[in-house]
């Protein structure tokens, strides 16, 4: 079952690259710690679901690039070659010259439907491709231009022709005390489409992130490449084969389905097995949770913690709401290594502060001409923040 | 490949049965007598306007609960948590009965490699599949729980349709590559479970093996069905002999292992107390079914009550009327129905008792677009019904969660 991933912006195709970087060394590692039928079926999963063969067996990543500005796009292509392993498709990707200014409504509106045929049409290329095709990934950010308007765009549009395809949107949350004056305004705009025409929305913080490359990793000068590596390597171990309960003979058959949105916690990185909740006095409360083990001893995993029904919510049943996907093979050198994916209270905060940030600044009108220029009007942004009051009001009374 | 015709005749007896039901019970009237608590079927996202007019300038931070100044968006941005009811669970109670979306499922029992057997029309509406089993609630069903239901169901269908175009492709190849391969020419490829047979023919073995002991256990049972009576008979004769000689019947042939350790007086106390359960059992029913009827005759013979009931006996009227036109529509050409198979064919030459798939495509078109009408049907009434609810409760905004 193969996946299609839509790179959009800066943002989403330096990530991107990353992450088929990090899915393509993981399945050609030989510290599987597995036997060799495991480590085969593992490495043709993986595979099929990123990559195509050409003739010559270099994988080709089953990806479309869509930038406004050529310079990421041609260093994201050129990297990828360098590496001798992989490559970009040669046509997969598209380009202009004149960028997005961090103008969602630039995006949305102007780069979004100018574009939206030749977008689709390399997108559909992909597609038909895929022998089996199972579903739509989509990297963006949202404090941008590019990523998060055109990446609403495109997710609305993919939502239109692709409506029984399963689509998730990797949202790169910009740091609290971002450059980028109106990242607020993006931000909010971006959620709030992508919460109607998306299925799945799984976030990264940058702070997160950043925590972890400082303090567990105790890189010095972090840079994007230190970031985007941390946040390929919580994908790749979310997005590798693995066993569910359903179907321990054959490895999952579709990646995308995991129910409902959800959220990695920034504390994604191997823990042996140990939970990785807070365990605080006031748990956050949650829809969903998902533990995926890699490594030696899962099947010995003790998950019980998991199923405490004091963690979901008054309405689910832990049975409905936890699942465990495993494997023996390794990851990524790691001997042992657990991801958890939550649908849960823990984005509350951040999307509060960001919503009311966003609404000091509206209730100011700053900066609105700049949206209102481009077609989106004053009731576009209230419709925004009612759905995105809506959701925190939901999530608060889980 | 057998065909059996169901026409005119059939559908004439669905509507007889229909017709035949009490007139004060129809399982349409019940259902729609439940709309008075809205069901699942998930109208929110077609409701009442999304947003509403909010005049410009207003701050949402000063607006508080209950402030009548601006009675719009009821959330203060002050205090999120106290004051913004969250979208879906306003408060009133639904009852989840049956499970409407997935009523509106095409039949489960689709196609299984490249056989499939062929509905009539008026089987397949009349075979939506068996109503979701109940949900033994007692109380009101958080709201929430249904919307993530329906999120569940968004889901599995997409897997599914994936799952299903896969195996589309996969046909179409094992179609193509073993093109030529049948000893029927008319066929002229292999189906997948030929394909199956030739490249593991043990497993086929296997398989016959496991469906002839099969066959013989069934055979067993169908003959067992056939002489129970005679047996159970001769049974009574048996213990009518032994009667007097209690002990003696534990000596009776092995071939009744539970009798001998009954002695005569142990058996008639069994059948003395079935007798009183019998009994009790009889009483409870009665009772209950004279309890429900009085519920049932109190549920109101009121001018709503009947006026409901003569809208859907209308509906239902049309309802049939209305199958009724579209099989004597089809009765025309030749509707083979059951078992058949998928074949390929570059000539587009097709035997009398084949089905072409584009016609086949085009009746299942025109089945969806029936139950779609159903379906539109049913939101528009649930639509109408919230409306109601909601209207009821003066001060009572309903906003929407975010349509799909």
């Amino acid at each position: 079952m193969s996946i299609v991933t839509v790179q959009l912006g800066q943002c989403g195709n330096q990530i991107g690259f990353e992450v088929f970087d990090a899915l393509l060394r993981d399945s050609q590692s030989s510290h599987g710690l597995c036997c060799k039928r495991e480590n085969e079926a593992y490495q043709a999963s993986c595979k099929e679901r990123f990559f195509s063969e050409e003739e010559n067996g270099v994988p080709i990543a089953r990806a479309v690039l869509v930038d406004m500005e050529p310079k990421v796009i041609n260093q994201t292509l050129s990297k990828a070659a360098q590496s001798g392993r992989w490559k970009y498709g040669q046509h997969a990707c598209f380009c202009q010259k004149q960028g997005s200014g961090n103008n969602w409504a630039y995006g949305y509106s102007v780069h979004g439907p100018r574009h939206e045929e030749s977008i689709m049409n390399l997108i559909r290329k992909e597609v038909e491709k895929c022998d089996s095709f199972s579903g739509f990934f989509i990297i963006m950010s949202m404090a941008g231009g590019t990523g998060s308007g055109i990446g609403a765009f495109v997710t609305q549009n993919l939502q239109d022709q692709y409506s029984n395809s399963l689509k998730m949107n990797q949202i790169i949350w910009p740091y609290g005390t971002g450059e980028v004056i109106v990242q607020n305004y993006n931000s909010i705009l971006t959620l709030s489409h992508l919460y109607r025409s998306s299925d799945a929305l799984l976030v990264h913080e940058n702070d997160a992130v950043h925590k972890i490359c400082a303090k567990l990793m105790n890189i010095k000068q972090i840079s994007f490449s230190d970031i985007n590596q941390v946040l390929a390597h919580q994908l790749g171990s979310v997005f590798q084969p693995t066993y569910s309960a359903e179907s321990s003979f054959h490895y999952r058959r579709n990646p995308l389905g995991i129910d409902w949105h959800v959220r990695p916690p920034s504390s994604g990185l191997p823990s042996l097995g140990k939970k990785s909740l807070n365990k605080d006095l006031h748990f956050n409360t949650s829809i969903a949770n998902l533990v995926i083990l890699r490594g030696k001893d899962v099947q010995s995993a003790d998950v019980e913690g998991f199923k405490d029904p004091a963690l979901y919510t008054s309405w689910l049943e832990p049975v409905n709401a936890f699942n465990v996907w495993k494997t023996q093979r390794a990851f990524s050198k790691y001997e042992k290594s657990a991801v958890l994916v939550s649908n849960s209270q823990f984005l509350v905060k951040p999307l509060d502060m960001i919503v009311g940030k966003a609404w000091n600044m509206f209730a100011s009108k700053a900066y609105i001409h700049q949206y209102t220029k481009f077609g989106i009007e004053e009731e576009d942004f209230l419709d925004s923040f009612t759905s995105l009051e809506q959701v925190v009001a939901s999530y608060c009374n889980l | 490949m057998r065909g059996r015709r169901v026409g005119a005749a059939g559908a004439r007896a669905i509507a007889g049965v229909s017709r035949s039901l009490p007139s004060d019970h129809s399982p349409r009237s019940s259902g729609r007598a439940k709309f008075d608590r809205p069901d699942d079927s998930a109208p929110w996202q077609l409701l009442l306007p999304r947003a509403l007019p909010i005049p410009a300038g207003k701050r949402l931070a000063s607006i508080a609960l209950g402030k009548a100044a601006l009675p719009a968006l009821c959330f203060a941005r002050a205090n999120p948590r106290a004051a913004l009811p969250a979208a879906g669970s306003v408060g009133w109670l639904l009852r989840a009965e049956d499970l409407c979306p997935r009523q509106m499922l095409p039949d489960p029992s689709g196609p299984l490699g490249d056989e499939m057997t062929v509905w009539g029309q008026c089987d397949a509406l009349a075979s939506l599949g068996p109503p979701a089993p109940h949900m033994e609630t007692e109380g009101p069903v958080d709201v929430r729980h249904v919307q993530w239901l329906m999120g569940k169901l968004r889901f599995r269908w997409r897997q599914l349709v994936s799952s299903q175009q896969e195996q589309c492709a996969l046909l179409s190849k094992i179609h193509l590559y073993t093109h030529g391969c049948h000893s029927d020419q008319s066929l002229g490829h292999l189906s997948v479970t030929e394909a199956e047979m030739l490249r593991d023919p043990e497993g086929g073995q296997q398989l016959l093996r496991t469906l002839e002991q099969e066959n013989r256990r069934l055979e067993a049972v169908l003959a067992w069905r056939r002489t129970e009576l005679v047996f159970w008979q001769w049974m009574d004769t048996v213990l009518g002999t032994c009667a007097p000689e209690a002990p003696a019947a534990a000596s009776q042939p092995t071939f009744l292992p539970w009798v001998p350790e009954c002695g005569d007086g142990e058996l008639e106390l069994v059948v003395r107390e079935l007798q009183t359960l019998e009994e009790e059992l009889r009483e409870a029913a009665e009772r209950r079914r004279v309890a429900w009827e009085a519920k049932a005759r109190g549920c109101g013979r009121g001018p709503e009550w009947s006026a409901t009931r003569r809208a859907s006996q209308e509906t239902v009227e049309k309802e049939l009327g209305a199958l009724q036109r579209r099989w004597e529509q089809d009765s025309g050409p030749a509707q083979a129905h059951g078992p058949h198979r998928l074949v390929r064919r570059e000539d587009g030459a097709a035997g009398d008792r084949d089905l072409r798939a584009a016609e086949l495509i085009r009746t299942l078109r025109s089945q969806e677009a029936c139950l779609e009408a159903m379906l539109r049907q049913l939101q528009g009434q649930c639509r109408q019904e919230l409306a109601r609810v909601a209207g009821a409760l003066p001060g009572l905004i309903w906003i929407p969660p975010p349509g799909r």
